[in-house]
């Protein structure tokens, strides 16, 4: 294949050689001459490679392979197919030649755009001898979640002054899955009042038989005489039993806002990065605590993982979270509707979502709460993302930020605990604040 | 949109506070105390320019090289070599007469000056283009170049100085002149390498790139700077001897005829060269039409 500098080379050669016989000067001709012969030489026997030299990079392939890149191949293998945000993969790239002849080629292993290497090289110029193999060993850092795909393996080789090349895919594909980052909870306060009888029974925050220290109260007739504790007694003078808290399994329902109003904010801070991460964290807390966790998120669809317990539960949440995108805009009240038949009354709901562009928000969540439901809101300001990405003005962000302070002020009003969630904050700590703690 | 500074009811006419906050994405682009969109809030569409779209990027790299280094020192230094022989050189075959310069003024002395100016200019280019490793300026200095050899010159080719009697030997005078074509397309190349070694350079201490056995690779390099231009003079005096192996061919079948083509002005003149041009491309062509390159290359790729 031509590159930009062959083909100008090229055609000097030619205004050069007809203009010399207009001319009649034949220092013109005899440069042209030059120019062809060394063309001609390097498409004959340029197999070997250099760098960037036609000022094309690797991925601008269009599809032309030639015989010297035939016996070339290349295997991929990961480290791990499974990480979570601001993980590592290592990747093992195994280039092989085939061929009788050694060639010097150029490299590019495809890594998607969002991913840093961090280690290593993915674009490498190599001399790879007849019939050998090379291992290139790189790390990628993956600092957003999603799936994604590693490859193609570009290939070039080039003639040493850069004037043809020639140019392949192999297309050899690695995928794998990048979990939203978890953070730690010791304790969310969230808990459900009903209980709901399964093995493996968690406490719920009501008092009753159980294990875990609740409250103390006064002592009355019926109860028995284990309970008493007599430290009590006798600071107070007054029989006091213990109450425990009552063991049960809780339903959690997690509803994640993926509209497309969620992403907005710069790509690695946005209420829907915020809003995974939490839902990632809160999932794995609870089903430490052995609930039974849901997730539903909305989008341009209503996408639900049912409720279940245990590690697998775990991986399905997170694949889903994984995979959420920011598009659509379902209203929450659609997504209220659809599963309020379903689920347990009195089960803790969390709302995940920055309150934008919704205008029945107030509704659906009012809804929640005229059955009873325990909700939460944590809601990721894409105001400050937006305000300290200097994306919006001081003016504006005093409005909207008024506004906001409006909505949830009513929302609080309805009884339901709701935290707006500022960039720098801990999940725990907005999680306190949502609960009033 | 113009605003009062500070005056925000615009925002709220017609909006029911207690809903939803309104998609910001919009507001971005309206709500500031200027009333000015802001800048973040339009996307930037680059539309490349009539130059770069000609040259497939943009003149001048927005890569920053790196301080130059050895590879690329050495090279600087053989661009700089070849460029004073070439410049020498183009003074030597190009003189004034038949020049542009010389129609308009109709000058000889004024002719000469332009004329030099023109090649010291070129050479004066290319070393600040080589040294600054600046696109723009070897772009002049190549454009220089081509512009001092544009003559309307007789067939014969004509010396400007003579000190060595080259222009009594036509075999000299060929050789000169292959050598200034050589030297011309040497210059081309080792500019545009100088540029190339400075992104591989820099990419390579940018991380961007990994390079295994680096001297190999520069050692590649190396020896084409010195068998292409070889070759490349080889055939381009075979194809400039075609007065002489033309000749020498016919007399195998008939001496006279050869005798007259050797004294034949026209075979020693521009047509003559672009006789030789023809036959070495045609057969040349000919190979290519074959795909002789291609079954050479399998037959080398998978032999034992």
């Amino acid at each position: 294949m031509w590159s930009r500098k062959s083909a100008m080379l090229g055609s000097l050669a030619v205004a050069m050689y007809l203009l010399g016989l207009t001319l009649r000067n034949s220092q013109l001709v005899t440069i042209a001459v030059v120019i062809f012969v060394f063309l001609t030489w390097a498409a004959l026997f340029g197999s070997h490679a250099d760098v960037s030299a036609s000022g094309r990079r690797a991925e601008e392939w269009s599809g032309e392979e030639g015989v010297s890149l035939s016996n070339v191949s290349a295997m991929r293998k990961l480290s791990s197919a499974r990480i979570f945000e601001d993980g590592d993969v290592g990747v093992t790239l195994r280039m092989q030649n085939h061929s009788a002849l050694g060639k010097i080629l150029e490299v590019k292993d495809r890594v998607p755009e969002v991913m840093r290497i961090k280690d290593g090289a993915n674009y490498i110029l190599m001399e790879l001898g007849p019939r050998r193999e090379t291992f290139i060993e790189y790390t990628v850092e993956c600092p957003l979640r999603g799936f994604y795909s590693l490859g193609p393996v570009a290939v070039r080789v080039q003639d040493p002054f850069g004037l043809f090349h020639k140019e392949k895919e192999l297309h050899v594909y690695n995928d794998f899955l990048v979990f939203p980052k978890m953070e730690d909870l010791k304790e969310t306060f969230v808990k459900s009042r009903v209980p709901k009888i399964f093995t493996g029974a968690v406490n719920i925050r009501q008092p009753g038989p159980g294990s875990e220290f609740y409250s103390l109260r006064e002592y009355f007739e019926g109860d028995s005489f284990r309970s008493i504790n007599w430290s009590a007694y006798a600071r107070s003078g007054k029989l006091m039993v213990n109450e425990r808290e009552r063991d049960a399994v809780s339903d959690i329902i997690l509803i994640v806002d993926s509209r497309a109003v969620s992403e907005t904010g710069p790509v690695s801070r946005n209420a829907l990065v915020y809003s995974t991460r939490a839902a990632a964290s809160l999932a794995k807390y609870f089903l430490g605590r052995r609930d039974s966790v849901g997730l539903i998120t909305y989008s341009d669809e209503v996408v639900s993982v049912d409720r279940d317990t245990g590690k697998k539960q775990l991986y399905v949440i997170l694949t889903k979270l994984a995979g959420a995108m920011a598009k659509g805009n379902i209203p929450l009240q659609v997504v209220v509707n659809r599963i309020l038949p379903h689920i347990n009354k009195g089960s803790p709901i969390i709302v995940l979502s920055n309150l934008e562009d919704d205008p029945t928000i107030v509704s659906a969540l009012r809804d929640f709460r005229a059955r009873d439901f325990d909700v939460t809101v944590l809601s990721p300001s894409s105001l400050e993302f937006e305000f300290d990405a200097k994306r919006l003005d001081r003016t504006g962000y005093e409005v909207l930020k008024t506004e906001r302070d409006v909505l949830i002020s009513e929302l609080r009003g309805l009884g339901v605990n709701i935290m707006d969630w500022e960039p720098d904050m801990l999940l725990s700590t907005a999680l306190a604040g949502a609960r009033g703690f | 949109m113009a605003m009062k500074s500070g005056d925000t009811a615009h925002l709220y006419d017609g909006k029911t506070v207690r809903s939803a906050a309104p998609s910001r994405k919009k507001l971005a682009g309206t709500a500031s105390s200027t009333g000015e969109i802001p800048k973040d809030a339009i996307p930037t569409v680059e539309i490349p320019t009539f130059i770069e779209s000609l040259l497939g990027g943009p003149l001048v790299p927005k890569m920053k090289f790196l301080p130059a280094d050895k590879m690329v020192q050495n090279l600087q230094l053989g661009c700089y070599g070849v460029l004073i022989a070439l410049g020498i050189l183009t003074y030597i075959v190009t003189p004034a007469v038949g020049t542009l310069w010389f129609a308009i003024t109709g000058s000889m002395a004024a002719a000469n000056i332009l004329q030099l100016m023109v090649v010291v200019g070129a050479v004066g280019t290319g070393f600040w283009g080589t040294m600054s490793r600046d696109a723009r300026f070897m772009l002049t200095s190549y454009v220089l170049f081509i512009v001092s050899v544009m003559r309307f010159a007789s067939s014969k080719v004509s010396l400007s100085q003579d000190l060595f009697g080259f222009g009594d030997s036509q075999f000299m005078l060929t050789v000169l002149v292959v050598i200034y074509a050589v030297l011309l397309v040497m210059y081309f190349e080792l500019s545009n390498g100088v540029l190339r070694f400075s992104m591989l350079d820099t990419s390579i201490r940018t991380r961007e790139v990994y390079v295994m056995n680096v001297k190999k690779i520069i050692g590649k390099y190396h020896r084409s700077l010195v068998i292409n231009p070889i070759i490349a003079g080889s055939l381009a005096m075979l194809v400039l001897s075609v007065n002489t192996i033309l000749p020498a061919f016919v007399s195998l079948f008939s001496e006279q005829t050869a005798l007259r083509m050797e004294e034949s002005v026209e075979l020693i003149s521009v047509y003559g060269v672009a006789l030789g041009t023809l036959f070495v491309f045609l057969i040349v062509g000919g190979l290519f039409a074959l795909d002789l390159p291609t079954h050479l290359q399998s037959w080398r790729e998978n032999k034992d």
